[in-house]
């Protein structure tokens, strides 16, 4: 079982010009990380909807990569986002699936199914060919590099330990941050 | 009816980049009309909440997409709509099939729900629409986009005639 925090950390520390793209569990955490204009935490914003916001940004900026750091509940939520992904593939996608079974955010409920669920085959039966499961801090990090060269879409899942979040608050408004971000992409 | 090359034409002259959105049957010939354009791309969402979250992030990236959905779907994508285009201010268009219109009449007995709920629930989250009913109502497209631009949240038109 891989640690959330020292994925993060080690995504950080390689990470450049993408976009990262967080909500929930993820949220905080990366932005005591990294908290610059190309980090947006999908936030008092659609529940389960990080990564079609990122598909939507991914097409309109093919020369640029966006990866998602989305939780396995709000991937469960929307399980359709794969389809649409699938057929209407980007290279510079890259999706994380950030398993750890429980609802962090509301004190680590069981996300349904999550004793049996299986997101790498569910992933590939959407169409997404490029679908990579890790579950070892070896795995991990020769994996890595591919979150960042894989021509996308790109799924990886992350099998991570429960961590303990609170409820993600941000100083500023959802629409302060896409600003900010729309302004970092299009000037 | 309404004529889906004219709706197309009014997208058209506003600069449109993307289509985003679901089929149905009161805009499916306005939906075939904007697949075939190379000009325009159309994607097709496998629920409507993703349109109004895809939507933004190409809107985010320098796009103009417009939603495309029934009034079905708008329903369904509630709190979609609310966490995106809502809540990020976007100045969102969308077009939306209004199924169940013409059972608004008095005398039509049999209410279709979808279309009592509508502009109930259109008006509960804020959002100002039209409605086109004929041609003559295509220019309502023209002043969505003009209010959805001035304010920077999202508008609505209904299309609530059959598109040929």
């Amino acid at each position: 079982m891989l640690n959330k925090y020292s994925c993060l950390e080690k995504l950080a520390a390689r990470r450049k010009d993408e976009v990262i793209i967080t909500c929930m569990g993820t949220a905080k955490p990366w932005e005591k990380l990294s908290d610059t204009l190309l980090d947006f935490a999908s936030v008092d914003s659609g529940m389960s909807h990080a990564a079609d916001l990122a598909h939507g940004l991914a097409i309109a900026q093919p020369d640029r990569r966006f990866i998602t750091l989305n939780g396995d509940g709000s991937m469960l939520m929307c399980l359709g986002t794969l389809v649409t992904v699938a057929q209407r593939p980007c290279e510079n996608y890259v999706l994380i699936i950030i398993e750890n079974g429980t609802y962090e955010v509301t004190g680590n409920q069981n996300v349904p199914g999550s004793s049996f669920i299986d997101y790498q085959t569910i992933a590939r039966g959407a169409g997404i060919e490029k679908v990579y499961t890790v579950e070892d801090e070896a795995d991990f990090d020769h994996k890595l590099t591919l979150v960042f060269e894989e021509k996308g879409p790109a799924v990886f899942i992350w099998k991570v330990a429960p961590g303990q979040e609170p409820v993600p608050l941000f100083r500023d408004t959802i629409a302060v941050r896409a600003e900010r971000l729309r302004q970092a992409l299009v000037g | 009816m309404l004529s889906a090359s004219k709706i197309h034409d009014a997208l058209k002259e506003q600069g449109i980049t993307h289509i985003v959105g679901l089929t149905d049957n009161l805009c499916r010939v306005l939906f075939q009309s904007l697949m075939d354009d190379p000009e325009i791309e159309v994607i097709n969402v496998s629920r409507e909440g993703e349109a109004f979250a895809l939507a933004s992030g190409l809107h985010l990236g320098g796009k103009k997409p417009v939603v495309l959905i029934q009034n079905t779907g708008f329903l369904e994508s509630g709190d979609a709509f609310r966490g995106t285009s809502w809540n990020m201010k976007i100045p969102q268009v969308i077009l939306m099939g209004y199924r169940g219109y013409k059972s608004l009449t008095p005398e039509v007995e049999k209410k279709d729900s979808v279309a009592e709920f509508t502009e109930p629930t259109l008006k509960a989250w804020n959002i100002p629409y039209y409605t086109m009913l004929d041609d003559a109502d295509i220019g309502m497209i023209d002043a969505a986009f003009e209010q959805a631009q001035s304010t920077s949240l999202p508008v609505a038109v209904l299309v609530a005639e059959t598109t040929v």
